[in-house]
């Protein structure tokens, strides 16, 4: 699939060395004529070292295939591997392990303790895993981030593209196998998304972590790798190293793709 | 709008419920304390009721009341209080009166039985008294048996009966008039009401005035009418005769009505310092509510301030979302009282069960009258609207365009206006506190206020001063407390440090009403601690006998002290007695005191008596010791003359020494001749024996002799001088329980408001909750955090509380140095448990809010607007 190829068609193609991968992904919400098939079989995988961008129209799932994915919730079937372990049949309890060691957050907004200073926000999860911070890694995060001078400010006191930055340095700052960023510039102007974008990217090509973001935004989506399309809770396409226009088309194809199923 | 309020109060279930407790705990408690006065006031009604059931009185004349003989019943002057005997015998002419059915004369005195496990039938401090039982008194109902006839039969009361688990029929021993004595069980007899404790046993009527009424001498009689003969015809009929035969006896004739009123009021007056307890605590009750209530709303209006700005955006005006806030607090305040009324009742049932088990019976229900049901419901929802205004307030000037913000950032009002007032009532409160003191030592009023007043005023400014305050110091004292926290538990101490911390009005109010009850429980505490390091001071300095015998009646029989003083190995036994009297002297109108009557050659061999001026021996001489406290109050001197008055005779006697003793508090002290001759042939009441061993005889073997003589006395012990201080401590700590008791419910409410604002602060972080365990919080770690927060605030309120505490306790007992306070001691390791287990009642309080947080899903928590 080349990369002006509309996503019309899902492509395989699994990484070699996937850092997440979900088989057969179901989530369905409630029961009976209410029933909400959030997820309806999801096949993916996200590749190690890689920017991975979702899109898709609203309500077509992300969210929850993320959520499913990071461990936050149990899908309804199917089977989710981070980084090698199988987490859809984990306990509760293994599951809060894993989240403050092997996966990072970052959310739309509300990511900060409101009561921590930026520095004590940044080592949270590290501290709540009674794991000694790694100060080069630490100053390396802060650094990328241009946080230095920001530290010891309360999160009240700092813009929303920097509470956005924290977020990503608490995110990053404990190495964790894969970083998971529900929308993280929603709430941003285009210049501090771009901040914050410009930062995720280069934390996957200066540090080798592997990010997947949803976003809503193409222009965002284009600093990634990868990008794959949702919709209607199944995976209906993917582009790699995209540009903005490539998909806007994309999009625009799948809106039209939509509407003719509709009719 | 009316609909957008309900519709809220449904939607926010949980919050609305918090809020509705608050206000159902605050009532509660003013409730309850409003129907136990009730109850109290009932219950001593009752007992006058049914222990003056006459139609009419004669006595005489009161001494101490400026001659009023038909003037209106004065309360002050008591019941039965500064009045000369009348002659036993008037009762057989009154008997003779036309319309007259019966006359019994009022005969009684103390009693001791022995019930049937062998221990004597007591109830803690109240009386054991045997009445005359006249064949068909109209007062005693009886039960079951006969009128006893003859010395050795008695009648009990019925529930003197269940205690003593004897029946009719049965033997027994009973201490009377001295003598110990076997009788029979020959009758049950039962009043309408409760005898409140009090162990009551009947006596043949020619026999209890043998042994109460020796000198032919009775307080009053009680005159019973035939049927259809009203009170004020008794009362005309017995002044046109008995009182016309006898001019010069000073007698008079109350109507039974009259007579039951005075000693209602009198009874009043005397326990009127439990109901000033009880409205002072009621009203902290009130302000300890209303803090909850406050609270509440105030948190509860800030977690809705986005609703709130989105009604303003929809074009409500700020008046309307005002009117949709109080609609709100209206409702819950009324639901709330009604609930807390009910629970008031419960607690009230509560009380009265602590109370039966320390031999204090309450009358019947718990009445709950209308008033006191407007107040709980008016009170209730007033506070509750008048809590809710100054949120309501805030919520309608939020502005629009909050409801478009993704954080509501409340603006928290500078502290500087409290930390000035507050400030302010704390140095009016030690100033105040410290008049009280200076007032009490020199014994002259101020403004016309006492020491009482003073310190009243000084305690309630304190206290609210400090509530002031607490905001204010809030911050660096949880910064304190939270250290060891933030060490050990990492990052968890941190975390609940940030979150007490972050809002210190919320948490000093939070606290508060934790403080206000450890405030008063530290008080105590120090008090009862101080009361027994005194009396420990007093017992050493003042007793250098051997051994003191005392009873548990407060009255040692005249055989035992025969019998001590007849034992080989006693080298002294001196009995030291007392006397109603009345005392005059220069300055001093007839006033009714109790003096004390010592042999003289005790003081310095088992007494040892402080004096100020003067000689101790001056006593031998027949001249009177004045203490220094009297001696202060009415300027008297060494050689002033002062008149002791009895029925029997009056004596006039030279003011030789003055004392400073705490053993013998009495006003004056005299000499046991002097004493004798006062009473006539009426019994002195020996309060105490002091024994002192000849030579050479070990104290155990002389304890053992005492033992052995002593053991048919049954309520007669013979203690060393640390059981003696044991055994007042014991008392004192028992007078303590009750208040102890209504202490432990203060405590109870304020932890149940810990809880309210815990849980109110969870509903208000779960998106916090939500993130921080995304990012991998353990719901252990989680309920860790919350359980420190919770013991902070607590441990803050409990420190703050126990401080101000002890200074008010410091306080109290600088008044109160003459009246046996001599000694300030605080038990330091009484109050360290005290904030070792406010820890723990922290940990209690979180629990419940800590399962609700740790049970929250994480997803739906992060999504929560
Ligand atoms: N807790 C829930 N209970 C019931 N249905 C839910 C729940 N969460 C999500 N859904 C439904 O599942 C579907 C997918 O939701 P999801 O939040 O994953 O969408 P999304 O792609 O993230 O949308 P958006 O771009 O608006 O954030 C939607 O139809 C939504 O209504
Ligand atoms: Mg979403």
């Amino acid at each position: 699939m080349g990369r002006h190829a509309a996503p019309a068609s899902i492509s395989p193609e699994p990484a070699d060395d996937p850092i997440a991968s979900a088989r057969g992904l179901t989530k369905v919400y409630g029961t009976g004529a209410t029933a909400v098939h959030a997820l309806r079989g999801v096949d993916v995988d996200l590749g190690r070292g890689r920017l991975t961008a979702i899109m898709g129209p609203s309500g077509s799932g992300k969210s929850t295939l993320m959520h499913c994915m990071a461990g936050l919730d149990t899908p309804t079937s199917g089977t989710v591997e981070v980084d090698g372990r199988v987490i859809s049949s984990m306990s509760q309890r293994q599951l809060t392990t894993l989240r403050r060691t092997r996966i990072g957050f970052v959310f739309q907004a509300y990511n900060l303790v409101p009561t921590l200073t930026a520095a004590e926000n940044i080592t949270l999860p590290l501290d709540i895993a009674r794991t000694p911070v790694d100060r080069e890694r630490f100053d390396t995060v802060i650094n990328t981030l241009g946080l230095g001078d920001r530290l010891t400010h309360r999160p009240t006191e700092l813009s929303g593209g920097q509470q956005q930055r924290v977020a990503c340095a608490r995110a990053l700052v404990a190495k964790p196998s894969i970083v998971f960023a529900d929308e993280p510039t929603g709430n941003l102007d285009s210049r501090a998304a771009g901040e914050v974008l410009g930062f995720l990217r280069r934390s996957v090509d200066d540090l080798g972590q592997s990010v997947v973001m949803v976003t809503h935004d193409p222009r965002s989506a284009s600093y990634a790798h990868r990008v794959v399309f949702l919709a209607d809770g199944a995976l209906v396409g993917e582009l790699h190293d995209p540009a903005e226009a490539d998909i806007l088309e994309a999009l625009a194809a799948l809106g039209e793709a939509r509407e003719r199923d509709a009719s | 709008m009316l609909r957008v309020s309900l519709r809220e109060i449904r939607a926010h279930g949980v919050r609305f419920a918090l809020s509705v407790l608050a206000v159902v705990l605050g009532v509660a408690f003013v409730a309850g304390t409003f129907i136990l006065r009730a109850m109290l006031s009932d219950t001593f009604d009752s007992i006058v009721e049914s222990s003056l059931q006459g139609d009419a009185y004669l006595r005489s004349i009161s001494t101490t009341e400026e001659g009023l003989p038909d003037g209106p019943p004065d309360p002050s002057a008591g019941f039965g209080g500064a009045r000369d005997g009348i002659d036993i015998t008037l009762a057989d002419e009154l008997a003779d009166v036309e319309g007259v059915a019966q006359a019994l004369p009022d005969v009684q005195g103390p009693i001791v039985i022995v019930g049937a496990d062998g221990t004597a039938v007591i109830n803690g401090q109240a009386p054991s008294l045997a009445l005359a039982l006249h064949p068909d008194d109209p007062a005693v109902d009886l039960v079951a048996g006969e009128v006893p006839v003859g010395p050795n039969e008695i009648g009990l009361e019925s529930s003197a009966l269940e205690t003593s688990g004897l029946a009719l029929g049965d033997t027994t021993t009973v201490v009377l008039g001295g003598e110990v004595r076997e009788v029979t069980v020959v009758a049950e007899g039962g009043y309408d009401s409760p005898t409140s404790g009090a162990t009551l046993a009947f006596l043949d009527a020619d026999v209890a005035a043998d042994l109460f009424a020796p000198d032919g001498l009775v307080n009053s009689i009680a005159v019973y009418g035939e049927d259809g003969v009203s009170q004020t015809d008794l009362v005309d009929a017995m002044t046109e005769t008995v009182l016309a035969d006898h001019p010069d006896d000073n007698l008079e004739a109350r109507t039974g009505d009259d007579v039951r009123a005075e000693a209602s009021a009198a009874i009043n007056e005397i326990i009127g310092f439990i109901g000033t307890f009880l409205l002072v605590f009621a009203s902290i009750a009130l302000f300890v509510g209303a803090f909850i209530i406050t609270n509440t709303f105030a948190m509860s209006v800030r977690q809705r301030q986005r609703e709130y700005a989105l009604l303003r955006a929809l074009g409500a005006s700020p008046v309307q979302v005002f009117a949709v806030v109080l609609t709100q607090a209206f409702a819950v305040g009324l639901v709330g009282s009604a609930i807390g009324l009910i629970s008031g009742v419960a607690l009230v049932d509560l009380i009265r069960w602590i109370l039966s088990r320390f031999g204090m019976n309450l009358t019947g229900d718990a009445p709950v009258t209308a008033f006191t049901a407007a107040l709980c419901l008016g009170i209730g929802t007033l506070v509750s609207l008048v809590a809710a205004a100054v949120p309501a307030r805030r919520a309608a000037l939020t502005a629009p365009v909050e409801a478009m913000r993704d954080d509501v950032t409340v603006t928290e009002k500078s502290l500087r206006w409290r930390a000035l007032a507050g400030a302010a009532l704390l140095l009016i409160g030690v100033a105040a506190t410290y008049v009280s003191v200076a007032v009490a030592t020199d014994e002259t009023p101020w403004w016309g206020l006492g020491p009482g007043p003073w310190l009243g005023i000084g305690a309630g400014a304190v206290l609210v001063g400090m509530l002031a305050l607490s905001p204010v110091i809030a911050r660096s004292t949880l910064g304190v407390l939270a250290a060891p926290f933030v060490a050990a538990i990492k990052p968890l101490g941190r975390l609940a440090r940030g979150n007490v911390m972050r809002n210190p009005r919320r948490t000093a109010s939070t606290a508060g009403a934790l403080m206000i009850g450890m405030a008063l429980v530290a008080a105590c505490t120090v008090l009862a601690a101080s009361a027994r390091e005194s009396t420990t001071a007093i017992v050493e300095s003042e007793y250098r006998a051997d051994f003191v015998v005392m009873s548990a009646t407060n009255a040692v029989p005249a055989e035992a002290v025969t019998a001590i003083a007849d034992l080989e190995d006693v080298a002294r036994a001196d009995a030291v007695a007392t006397a109603p009297v009345q005392l005059s002297g220069p300055g001093l109108e007839p006033t009714s005191t109790t003096v004390i009557g010592v042999p003289p050659e005790a003081f310095g061999t088992t007494l040892e008596i402080e004096t100020l001026s003067g000689d101790l021996a001056t006593l031998a001489d027949g001249e009177a010791a004045v203490h220094t406290s009297a001696a202060l109050e009415y300027g008297w001197e060494l050689g002033d003359r002062i008149t002791l008055r009895t029925d029997v005779t009056e004596l006039t006697l030279t003011v030789g020494v003055i004392t400073n003793s705490q053993a013998l508090n009495a006003d004056v002290t005299i000499g046991q001749d002097q004493l004798t001759e006062l009473l006539g042939p009426a019994p002195a009441n020996v309060v105490m024996v002091a024994v002192d061993g000849v030579e050479g005889v070990s104290p155990d073997e002389l304890g053992e002799q005492l033992d052995t003589i002593l053991e048919p006395y049954v309520t007669v012990t013979a203690l060393t001088e640390e059981e003696l201080v044991n055994q007042i401590a014991d008392r004192v700590n028992q007078a303590l329980v009750i208040i102890y008791a209504l202490l432990a419910l203060s405590v109870v409410i304020a932890v149940l408001g810990i809880v309210n604002t815990l849980a109110l602060s969870v509903i208000e972080r779960t998106r916090e909750i939500g993130l921080i365990r995304a990012v991998g919080l353990g719901r252990l770690q989680l309920s860790t955090t919350i359980v420190i927060e919770s013991v902070l605030t607590a441990i803050f309120g409990t420190v703050v509380g126990v401080v101000v505490g002890v200074a008010l306790a410091a306080a109290v007992r600088s008044v109160f140095a003459d009246q046996g306070l001599s000694v300030l001691a605080v038990p330091w390791d009484q109050l360290a448990v005290i904030v070792a287990l406010s820890a723990v009642v922290g940990v209690i309080a979180a629990l419940w809010p800590a399962i609700r947080a740790s049970r929250l899903p994480v997803l739906q928590a992060i999504a929560q607007e």
